[in-house]
C-alpha cells in the first residue's frame, strides 16, 4: 500500500467527489466548505502535485474562466492506483471500526 | 468593473514562479482574489492575495522543472571557468589578489579600532545605569567631586557624599575612588616593600569604598575573594601584571593571599589578585589599595541607579540638598551645580577638566571611517577597471555560452561569481595579515586589542561580510555591462569603448576619482608632517633641552637637594614647579583693581627664580628677586594686554597697578579678592599645548619658595648618564619613599601631540596603501590596454612612429586624467587641512604647491610605470603584430 498521509487522504477524497471539477482554487473552497477550516491555495498545489509524483492523481489543462484571467485550470482527478489506495484506507478503517463493541 | 489584485505581487509571483506552474497557480489565486472581492470587499482580497503570493514563494513554485535542474551542473561549470581562468590569467589574479588582500585587511584594522573606541566602558554589567558626577564650577566642569573639607583628610567627611547618595531610594550604591596617575593626584611613582624586597609601582587605585566598587565594577578575582578583600580596611588588591612582576609567571602557584605589604610606612594585607583592567575603560591601576581615608581632595564618584530611576530627577533632587553634603555649596557663585554623565560617554566628553584618561576625538574617529571607504572605493574601482579591460578578450567565451543557450542573466550571474570567489579566496591570507600585524597596530594606536579577536566569531563574520560585499559591488558593473550585450557585439572583435578615444567614459571617470583620492590623501600626509614639524621646532619662549623634572615631597627636602645638586658642575640651574606642556588647569578670576570688568580665564602659577633661569623666561622684573626682594607678581603679555584695554591704558602703564584675583571672594575683613601690585610684565610662552592658544597668566615668582611639589632641572648634556647618576644619588639620600623618576621635557612636550602624531603615521600608511593600490591597478590597466593596441601601435611604427612616439601618446591619456585629477584634488585638500589645523592655535598655513608636490610625485609615478608596462609593446617589430592579418 502507498504511503499517504491526513491532509492527502481528505484531498484526495475531495478530489474523487468533485469529478472533473477539482483543480487548486475550487479543491481548497471545498475543503473549507466540508472540513470547517481553512487552507492555503498553496498547501492544496504542493500535497497535489506530491500527490501527482506518487501517482495516485493525474492532471490535465482544462477550461480558462473570465474570473481567472482567460488562464487555464490545471484539472486533477484520481487514478486507478488513488482509487485503490483510497478504497484500502476505507476498508481497513472499516475493519477497526467493527472491532469496536459499541460507542455507547 | 473588473478589479485587479496588486500589480506589484502579481509581478513578484511572475518572476519568481517556474513558466509551468504559473499558468495555474496565477489562475488559481485570481480566481481566489475575484470571489473575495465580492465576499470580503477590496482590502481583505488584496491583503489575503499578497499573503497567498508570499505562501507560494518556496522551492515547490520555483523553476523546479525547467532551470533548477540544471542549476547544479551549470555551477559546477562556471565554478570550474573561473579557477582556469583565475590560474591562466595570473597577472590580473595576482593584482586582484594583493589589492585586495591589503586593502580589505586595512578597512578591517580600521573597523577594529573603531569598534575598540566605540566600546570603551560597555564591560561593566548594566552600564546604562552607572553614572558619573561632575562638579560645575567657574566656567568648567570638574570631572571629580572634592571632599568636603579639602584639609581635613577624616573619613567621616570624605564619605558623607557617597552615603548621601546611597540614601536616595533611586540609588542602588555609589562609590568613589582616585587613581594617583590622576591630574587631581600628579603621578610618580610609589614604593611598596614585600619583606626585604622593595617593588615600584606607578598607579594607586586609593579608595575607600571598595564594596559599592565592587559592586559597580565588578573585578573578576584570579586569587582570594571579593568579600574578603573589601570586606575591612587596610588591604591591596594586585592586578595580574603586577603579580606576574613581582612574583614571576609562577605566581598562581605561590601562596600570596594574607602577605603583608608596606606602603607610605603603613601595613596592609594583600587580599587578592584580579585581572588587569581592559585598555577600552576610562580609568586605569596597578593595584587597589582600601583605605580608611584617602590621600587626596577629591576622588571621582560614581553611582548605580536603581531599574528604572531616572538621573536627572536625582540630579534635581542631589542640586536641592546639596547644601548637605557642602556646607554654603550655593552661597558661592561660582558654583554651577552637579552633573552627572552616562558611564559610557565619558569617553567621548570633550573638555572636562582632569579627565582620567584623553577621551576619543570623534573627528578622528569619523575620518578614519572615511578613510576606510576610501580604500573600499579604491579596491572597488581597481577591480573593475581591471576586469572590464581583461574581459575584453573573453567576450568570445561570453558569446559562446550565449549561442549554446545561455542567458544574459546567466553570463551576468557567472562574472558576479568570479568577482566574488576570486574576494572569497582573499579570506585566509587577510586573516593570516591580521594577526600578524595586530601587535604592530597595537603598539602604533597604544590600544590593546588581543590576538584572541582575530577568532572572534565577529571579527571573522566581518572578514567574510567585507570580502562578500566587495567582490559583489565590484563584479555588479562587468556583470551588467557584459550581460546586457548583444550577441553581435560580443562577437565583433573588440569593445568599442575599451580603446575608446573619448576622454570621459566609465574607466577613466573612475581612474580619475582614483588619483583625486591618492592626491588628497598624499597632500594631507605631508600637511600633517609640516605642522607636526612646526610643532617640534617652534620657539615657545622658554627653553627645553637638557631638562629633566621630577616630583618631590616638599620645600625642605628640595633646598636640601638644590644646595647639592647646584654643586654638580654640569647642572646649569635647579627651579621648582609650573612645568610647561601642562593641560589647562582650573582658571580663576581676576580684575584690575578700579575697574568693574572681570575675566574669567587666569591661569594662576607659582615658581621660584630657579624656574625661570632654567627654562630661560624673558623677565626683566626678576632681576628685584635678585636684588633681594622675596616675592614678585608679574602678569604675562597676554594679560596685560587684556588688562590694559579694560583700563584704557598702556600696558607698560599696568606695572606699579594693582590686581584684584577672585574679586568674588569675600574677605573675613569685607574686602574682595586678593590684591597683588604688578611688579612686571613677562614673555608670553607656551604654557600649555600649541593647540591652545597663549592664555592670560598671573604669575607668583618667589626667591624662595615655600611649596614645592615638582622639581625641574638644567644640565649640560655631554655627560648625560654620569650626571643623571649624580642627581639621583643626591635624590635617593633625601627622598626615602620614592623611586627617582624623571622625565625629560623634551621628550614630555613631544608627547603632548601623540595622538597627532599617531593619526599622521596611520595615514601615511594608509596612503602609502592607496598608493600602491592605484599603481596596481593602473599597471593592469595599461598592460591590458597595451596588448589589445598592438595592431594599433604596429601600424604606427610602420608608417614611421618612434618607440618614444608611441609611450608619449600612452602617457598623455594618464596625464590628462592625472591634470584633472589635480584640479579636483587641490580645493578638497585644502579644505581637510584646514579642518585638521582648526584644532591647533599655532598652526602653518596649508600651501597649494604641496598639493602640486603631491600630484607631481603621483605623475612621475605614472609616467614610470605606464613607460615600463607599454614598453614591450611599443618596441615588438611591427612585422610580428601585424602579420596574423
Amino acid at each position: 500500500m502507498k504511503n499517504i498521509g491526513y491532509l492527502e487522504e481528505i484531498i484526495l477524497l475531495l478530489i474523487m467527489s468533485m469529478e472533473g471539477e477539482a483543480y487548486g482554487y475550487s479543491v481548497s473552497e471545498a475543503y473549507k466548505k466540508y472540513m470547517g477550516k481553512s487552507i492555503s491555495i498553496s498547501a492544496v498545489h504542493t500535497v497535489m502535485s506530491r500527490m501527482e509524483e506518487k501517482g495516485l492523481i493525474k492532471s490535465s489543462m482544462g477550461g480558462a474562466t473570465a474570473e481567472r484571467g482567460g488562464r487555464r485550470k490545471r484539472i486533477f482527478e484520481a487514478t486507478e492506483q488513488g482509487i485503490t489506495v483510497i478504497s484500502e484506507i476505507k476498508s481497513a478503517r472499516e475493519k477497526l471500526w467493527d472491532l469496536i463493541p459499541d460507542l455507547r | 468593473m473588473k478589479q485587479t489584485p496588486p500589480r506589484w505581487a502579481d509581478q513578484f509571483l511572475k518572476w519568481f514562479c517556474s513558466e509551468d506552474l504559473l499558468e495555474e497557480i496565477q489562475g488559481d489565486l485570481h480566481e481566489a482574489h475575484q470571489a473575495r472581492l465580492v465576499a470580503e470587499g477590496k482590502r481583505k482580497a488584496d491583503r489575503q492575495f499578497v499573503a497567498d503570493v508570499f505562501s507560494f514563494f518556496q522551492p515547490y513554485a520555483f523553476e523546479r522543472y525547467s532551470k533548477a535542474k540544471q542549476f547544479l551542473p551549470m555551477f559546477d561549470n562556471y565554478f570550474k571557468i573561473t579557477l582556469r581562468n583565475i590560474l591562466h590569467r595570473s597577472r590580473f589574479t595576482a593584482i586582484n589578489y594583493i589589492g585586495l588582500t591589503v586593502g580589505v585587511v586595512a578597512v578591517l584594522f580600521i573597523a577594529l579600532y573603531l569598534k575598540n573606541e566605540w566600546t570603551y566602558d560597555q564591560h561593566f554589567p548594566e552600564e546604562d545605569r552607572i553614572f558619573r558626577l561632575m562638579n560645575g564650577y567657574r566656567d568648567q566642569t570638574y570631572t571629580n567631586m572634592p571632599f568636603p573639607d579639602y584639609f581635613n583628610s577624616n573619613v567621616e567627611t570624605q564619605l558623607l557624599l557617597t552615603q548621601k547618595l546611597e540614601r536616595y531610594e533611586e540609588v542602588e550604591t555609589a562609590c568613589h575612588f582616585v587613581p594617583t596617575q590622576s591630574d587631581i593626584m600628579g603621578g610618580g611613582q610609589f614604593f611598596i616593600e614585600l619583606g626585604p624586597d622593595r617593588f615600584v609601582v606607578e598607579n594607586l587605585l586609593h579608595t575607600n569604598t571598595g564594596k559599592a566598587f565592587q559592586a559597580i565594577f565588578p573585578q573578576h578575582f584570579l586569587m582570594g575573594t571579593a568579600e574578603n578583600a573589601f570586606s575591612d580596611f587596610g588591604k591591596i588588591v594586585l592586578t595580574e601584571k603586577v603579580a606576574e612582576r613581582w612574583f614571576g609567571k609562577t605566581w598562581q602557584q605561590q601562596e600570596l593571599i594574607g602577605k603583608t605589604l608596606v606602603a607610605q610606612e603603613e601595613n596592609y594585607e594583600l587580599a587578592g589578585i584580579i585581572e588587569n583592567v581592559p585598555n577600552n575603560t576610562h580609568f586605569d591601576f596597578d593595584l587597589i589599595v582600601h583605605q580608611k581615608s584617602i590621600p587626596s581632595w577629591g576622588a571621582y564618584t560614581y553611582l548605580k541607579l536603581n531599574g528604572n530611576a531616572q538621573i536627572e530627577t536625582l540630579v534635581e533632587q542631589l542640586n536641592a540638598e546639596v547644601d548637605q553634603v557642602y556646607p554654603g555649596y550655593w552661597e558661592d557663585e561660582l558654583s554651577k551645580g552637579i552633573e552627572a554623565i552616562t558611564l559610557t560617554n565619558i569617553h567621548f566628553s570633550e573638555g572636562n577638566l582632569y579627565e582620567l584618561k584623553a577621551t576619543a576625538n570623534t573627528t578622528y574617529l569619523k575620518t578614519f571611517a572615511f578613510i576606510a571607504v576610501i580604500i573600499l572605493l579604491i579596491i572597488w574601482i581597481n577591480y573593475t577597471n581591471l576586469s572590464v579591460a581583461m574581459y575584453a578578450d573573453r567576450q568570445k567565451e561570453l558569446g559562446m555560452r550565449r549561442v549554446l543557450g545561455a542567458r544574459a542573466q546567466d553570463v551576468s550571474f557567472q562574472l558576479l561569481m568570479e568577482a566574488v570567489l576570486l574576494a572569497l579566496i582573499c579570506f585566509p591570507s587577510c586573516w593570516i595579515l591580521l594577526r600578524i600585524f595586530l601587535p604592530y597596530f597595537n603598539e602604533l594606536m597604544q590600544t590593546a586589542i588581543p590576538i584572541s579577536t582575530s577568532w572572534h566569531w565577529q571579527t571573522l563574520l566581518a572578514l567574510f561580510a567585507l570580502l562578500l560585499l566587495t567582490g559583489i559591488s565590484s563584479g555588479l558593473y562587468p556583470a551588467i555591462v557584459y550581460g546586457k550585450r548583444s550577441l553581435l557585439h560580443l562577437f565583433k572583435n573588440k569593445m568599442n569603448w575599451t580603446n575608446s578615444s573619448r576622454l570621459f567614459n566609465f574607466r577613466n571617470v573612475l581612474m580619475t576619482g582614483q588619483f583625486v583620492m591618492l592626491i588628497a590623501l598624499l597632500s594631507l600626509t605631508y600637511f600633517i608632517y609640516q605642522q607636526m614639524n612646526y610643532v617640534a621646532n617652534k620657539d615657545l619662549g622658554f627653553n627645553k633641552e637638557g631638562i629633566i623634572y621630577f616630583p618631590v615631597s616638599g620645600a625642605e627636602q628640595f633646598n636640601k637637594m638644590k644646595t647639592q645638586w647646584l654643586n654638580i658642575p654640569e647642572v646649569e640651574a635647579v627651579g621648582a614647579n609650573a612645568i610647561p606642556g601642562a593641560d589647562m588647569a582650573n582658571q580663576l578670576t581676576y580684575k584690575m583693581a578700579e575697574t568693574d570688568v572681570v575675566f574669567s580665564d587666569g591661569t594662576l602659577q607659582y615658581f621660584d627664580l630657579g624656574n625661570v633661569k632654567t627654562l630661560g623666561l624673558a623677565c626683566t622684573a626678576c632681576q628685584q628677586l635678585e636684588e633681594g626682594k622675596e616675592r614678585i607678581f608679574v602678569i604675562n603679555r597676554t594679560a596685560a594686554e587684556k588688562l590694559a584695554k579694560a583700563k584704557n591704558v598702556e600696558v607698560e602703564a599696568l606695572i606699579g597697578e594693582t590686581i584684584v584675583t577672585e574679586p568674588e571672594y569675600q574677605n573675613e575683613d569685607q574686602s574682595f579678592g586678593f590684591p597683588y601690585v604688578i611688579d612686571g610684565i613677562i614673555d608670553d610662552y607656551n604654557y600649555h599645548s600649541l593647540r591652545i592658544a597663549a592664555q592670560p597668566m598671573l604669575i607668583e615668582i618667589h626667591a624662595n619658595i615655600p611649596w614645592v611639589y615638582t622639581a625641574l632641572l638644567k644640565a649640560n648634556t655631554d655627560n648625560w648618564s654620569a650626571t643623571i647618576q649624580e642627581i639621583k644619588t643626591i635624590y635617593a639620600s633625601v627622598e626615602k619613599d620614592r623611586p627617582f623618576d624623571f622625565i625629560f621635557l623634551d621628550e614630555h612636550l613631544a608627547k603632548l601631540y601623540t595622538t597627532e602624531q599617531k593619526m599622521g603615521m596611520l595615514l601615511a600608511i594608509l596612503s602609502l596603501i592607496a598608493l600602491v593600490l592605484a599603481l596596481m591597478g593602473l599597471a593592469g590597466v595599461v598592460s591590458y590596454l597595451a596588448h589589445s593596441k598592438q595592431k594599433e601601435i604596429g601600424i604606427r611604427k610602420v608608417l614611421g612612429a618612434s618607440v618614444n612616439n608611441i609611450l608619449m601618446q600612452f602617457n598623455k591619456e594618464f596625464l590628462l586624467l592625472l591634470g584633472c585629477a589635480t584640479l579636483v584634488s587641490l580645493p578638497l585638500a585644502i579644505y581637510f587641512a584646514h579642518q585638521w589645523l582648526n584644532s591647533f592655535a599655532y598652526r602653518i598655513q596649508p600651501q597649494f604647491w604641496v598639493v602640486l608636490l603631491a600630484a607631481g610625485f603621483a605623475a612621475c609615478m605614472v609616467i614610470l610605470l605606464v613607460s615600463l608596462q607599454s614598453k614591450q609593446a611599443a618596441s615588438r617589430h611591427p612585422a610580428e603584430v601585424l602579420r596574423a592579418e
